[in-house]
C-alpha cells in the first residue's frame, strides 16, 4: 500500500519548489484515495463536532447573565458571579455532598457484589443451573430505571407493599422506606446492586476463566480447601481487573446516574437524594436559571475530566497500558 | 466417589445463588401478580407471588384509555428508526478509524475520546437542541446520543482484529473501500453488528432523559416518560376520572402500566441475552 503511494508521487525527487507541490498533492492524493473512508466518518464526526464541541461554546453562559432573547454571545459577561453564588449557596454544597456520598455507598456496597457473585458462579459445575441463574441475574440491567423505580416503590409501599406486609407478620411497624432520609440511601445502594451486580459479573467471569487451571490442580494436590483456592488463586488472578474497574469507578465520582436518582427521588428526601444532575435539571430546565445550572454542570464536567485523566495515569502506573 | 461428596458439600453455594436469582426476579413477579389482583387483595397486602382474585380490569382500563398504547407506539418508532440511525452513523466511522493508513486518524480519535471524557452540560445541550428546532421531535431523542463513543471503540477494535490479508487481496483486485466494506467486511461482522444494534435498541427502548428534557407534547412521549407521569400523578386525574377508576386500586393500575412497559423486553430477552454477553466480551478485550 505504502509503495503504491510513493509511486504516485514522482514529484518527490524533484526540486524544492516541486517538493512542496508534491506534499500538497500528497494530502490531496490521500483524500482522493481514501475518499470513502473520509465519507464514512462524516456522520459520526459531524455529530461529535456539533454535540460535543459546539456545545462547549454554550458553556460560556456560565460566565454570563444569559437571556434567551439575547443569545449566548449577546448576553452580558459577569465573570465568576454564578460560581460565587454557588459557593455561597447551601443547596450546592448539599448536592455535591450527596453526589459524593451516594458514590461512596455504591463503591462500598455495589462494587464488591459482582466480584462475590462471579467467584461463586465460577464454582458452579452444573452448566444448566449456571445459565439459568445468570439469565435471571442479568435481567434488571435491561430494564429502565422508571420501571425499576416503579417496582421498588410498589414493593416498599407502607400500605400495600409486600415487604412491609412481611415485616408486619413479624410484628414490625410499616417502614416508610422511600420517604425516610435514613432508609433512602440504603434503598438506593441496594437498587444499584439489584440492577447491575449480575451484569457486572460478566467481566469478572471472563477474567476468572483466563486463570491457568493448572494452579487449581496443584493446589488440590497440596490439599488446599475451596476457600483457600479462592483466596490464593482466584482473587489474586482477577486483581488486575478489580483494580481497573475500581479506579474507573472512582473516575465517575462526580456523576450519579440521573435516571436512577430521579426515579427514586421525592421531595421528602431531597436532603439526601438531590444530586448534581437532578439539581441541574430542576434549576436549569424547570426554573430556567440557565446560567446558574450551566455553572454547576461545568463544575461537574471539569472535575470529572480531571478525575478521569488522573485515573488513567493511575491505571498506567498499574501497568495495564492505560485506557487510551 | 470423591467428586460426589465434593458436590454434596457445595449445596450451600447452589442454594445461595438460587436465592440471589430469586431475589432478583421476585420484584417483577410480585408486580405482575399485583397487576392481576383485585383491589381488595392489594389493599390488604395479600399479594405475593401469585395473583389473588385474578382479574384483568387494570389492563382493560389502560388499553381503553389508550394513552399508554400511543406512547408504546412512539417507543417502537423511536427504537426501530433510532437503531438504524445509530448504526449507520457508527459502523462506517468505526471501520474508517480502524484503518491505520487514514490521515488525520489521531485527530478523529481524539474527538471521540474527548466526548467520552468531558460530560456536556445539560443546558448547553438544551440550547443547541432548541436552536436546531428539534424540541418536540423524535430527533431530540436520537441526535444527542447519535454515536456512543464506547460502542464506536468496541466496533473499531473488532474491525482492527480482522485479518488484513482479506481486504488487501480484494483491494488488489481493484475493489474500492466502499465495495470492500459492504461486500466483505459487513458480512463477516454479523456478531458485532448484532451485539451493538442490540445495545442501541435497548438504550432506545429505555430512552428516558432526553425525552424528559426535550419532549413536552403528550402525544409524542415515549412509554418510559408516560409511565413516569402515571406513577407520579393520582391516576383518576390522569385517566380522566370516571366511575371505573373508583373500582381499581391505583397500585394495580400502576403495576399494570409497569408490566405493559417491560413486557416487550421480557419477551425478547431470553433469545437475545447471549448476544449482549458477546458484545461485552468483545468490548472488554480492549475498551
Amino acid at each position: 500500500m505504502e509503495k503504491a503511494a510513493a509511486h504516485a508521487q514522482p514529484g518527490r525527487r524533484g526540486k524544492p519548489v516541486k517538493r512542496y507541490a508534491a506534499r500538497r498533492s500528497g494530502w490531496l492524493h490521500h483524500l482522493i484515495r481514501d475518499r470513502y473512508l473520509y465519507l464514512f466518518l462524516v456522520p459520526a464526526l459531524s455529530y461529535f463536532f456539533l454535540f460535543k464541541f459546539v456545545t462547549l461554546y454554550g458553556e460560556l453562559i456560565a460566565f454570563k447573565d444569559f437571556r434567551l432573547l439575547q443569545g449566548v454571545w449577546g448576553s452580558t459577561w459577569v465573570g465568576l458571579k454564578h460560581f460565587r453564588i454557588l459557593l455561597d449557596s447551601p443547596d450546592f454544597w448539599l448536592v455535591l455532598r450527596n453526589t459524593l456520598l451516594l458514590n461512596v455507598y455504591n463503591l462500598a456496597v455495589a462494587f464488591p457484589a459482582p466480584i462475590l457473585l462471579a467467584v461463586l458462579l465460577s464454582e458452579v459445575r452444573l452448566h444448566m443451573f449456571k445459565r439459568v441463574v445468570q439469565n435471571m441475574l442479568y435481567l434488571p440491567y435491561f430494564i429502565s430505571w422508571v420501571v425499576l423505580g416503579g417496582i421498588i416503590v410498589s414493593l416498599l409501599s407502607p400500605s400495600t407493599g409486600v415487604v412491609n406486609h412481611l415485616l408486619g407478620l413479624l410484628g414490625i411497624e410499616p417502614i416508610y422506606f422511600m420517604t425516610d432520609s435514613g432508609w433512602w440511601p440504603v434503598v438506593f445502594s441496594l437498587s444499584t446492586v439489584w440492577q447491575g451486580a449480575g451484569w457486572g459479573t460478566i467481566i469478572y467471569m471472563a477474567a476468572i476463566a483466563a486463570i491457568d487451571p493448572g494452579l487449581y490442580e496443584a493446589a488440590r494436590m497440596d490439599g488446599a480447601s475451596k476457600l483457600r483456592q479462592i483466596w490464593h488463586i482466584t482473587l489474586p488472578g482477577i486483581r488486575g481487573t478489580i483494580a481497573i474497574l475500581l479506579v474507573l469507578q472512582m473516575g465517575k465520582m462526580m456523576d450519579v446516574g440521573f435516571e436512577h436518582v430521579f426515579n427514586l427521588q421525592n421531595p421528602a428526601v431531597f436532603s439526601v437524594s438531590d444530586v448534581i444532575s437532578t439539581y441541574v435539571y430542576r434549576t436549569g430546565l424547570q426554573n430556567a436559571q440557565y446560567s446558574l445550572a450551566t455553572a454547576v454542570g461545568l463544575f461537574q464536567g471539569v472535575i470529572g475530566l480531571v478525575l478521569v485523566l488522573l485515573v488513567n495515569k493511575i491505571v498506567k502506573k498499574l501497568g495495564e497500558g492505560g485506557l487510551w | 466417589m470423591v467428586s460426589r461428596s465434593r458436590r454434596m458439600r457445595s449445596w450451600p453455594l447452589y442454594l445461595f445463588l438460587l436465592l440471589c436469582a430469586a431475589v432478583t426476579v421476585f420484584p417483577l413477579v410480585n408486580v405482575l401478580a399485583v397487576s392481576l389482583s383485585s383491589s381488595r387483595a392489594i389493599i390488604a397486602g395479600e399479594v405475593g407471588l401469585w395473583p389473588v382474585e385474578r382479574n384483568v380490569a387494570a389492563y382493560e382500563r389502560l388499553f381503553r384509555d389508550g394513552q399508554l398504547l400511543v406512547a408504546l407506539k412512539n417507543t417502537v418508532v423511536i427504537t426501530l428508526i433510532g437503531t438504524l440511525l445509530h448504526m449507520v452513523a457508527t459502523t462506517p466511522a468505526a471501520y474508517s478509524l480502524a484503518k491505520r493508513r487514514l490521515r488525520g486518524r489521531p485527530l478523529f480519535t481524539f474527538m471521540v475520546l474527548f466526548s467520552m471524557l468531558f460530560g456536556t452540560g445539560l443546558i448547553p445541550l438544551f440550547l443547541l437542541v432548541k436552536q436546531l428546532h428539534l424540541i418536540n421531535t423524535f430527533w431530540a431523542v436520537w441526535l444527542p446520543g447519535l454515536v456512543s463513543a464506547y460502542n464506536l471503540f468496541v466496533m473499531k477494535s473488532f474491525f482492527e482484529g480482522m485479518p488484513p490479508e482479506l481486504e488487501e487481496s480484494a483491494a488488489m483486485d481493484g475493489a474500492s473501500d466502499l465495495t470492500v466494506f459492504l461486500r466483505l467486511t459487513l458480512p463477516l461482522s454479523k456478531a458485532i453488528l448484532a451485539a451493538i444494534s442490540l445495545f442501541y435498541a435497548v438504550a432506545l427502548w429505555n430512552t428516558y432523559a432526553n425525552a424528559l428534557y426535550f419532549i413536552s407534547k403528550s402525544e409524542l412521549l415515549p412509554v418510559t416518560v408516560k409511565l413516569y407521569q402515571m406513577l407520579q400523578t393520582p391516576l383518576d386525574a390522569l385517566l380522566g376520572g370516571g366511575d371505573a377508576a373508583l373500582y381499581i386500586q391505583p397500585e394495580g393500575l400502576k403495576a399494570a402500566a409497569i408490566m405493559i412497559t417491560v413486557a416487550p423486553i421480557l419477551c425478547v430477552y431470553p433469545f437475545l441475552q447471549k448476544h449482549f454477553v458477546k458484545g461485552v466480551l468483545i468490548g472488554s478485550v480492549k475498551g
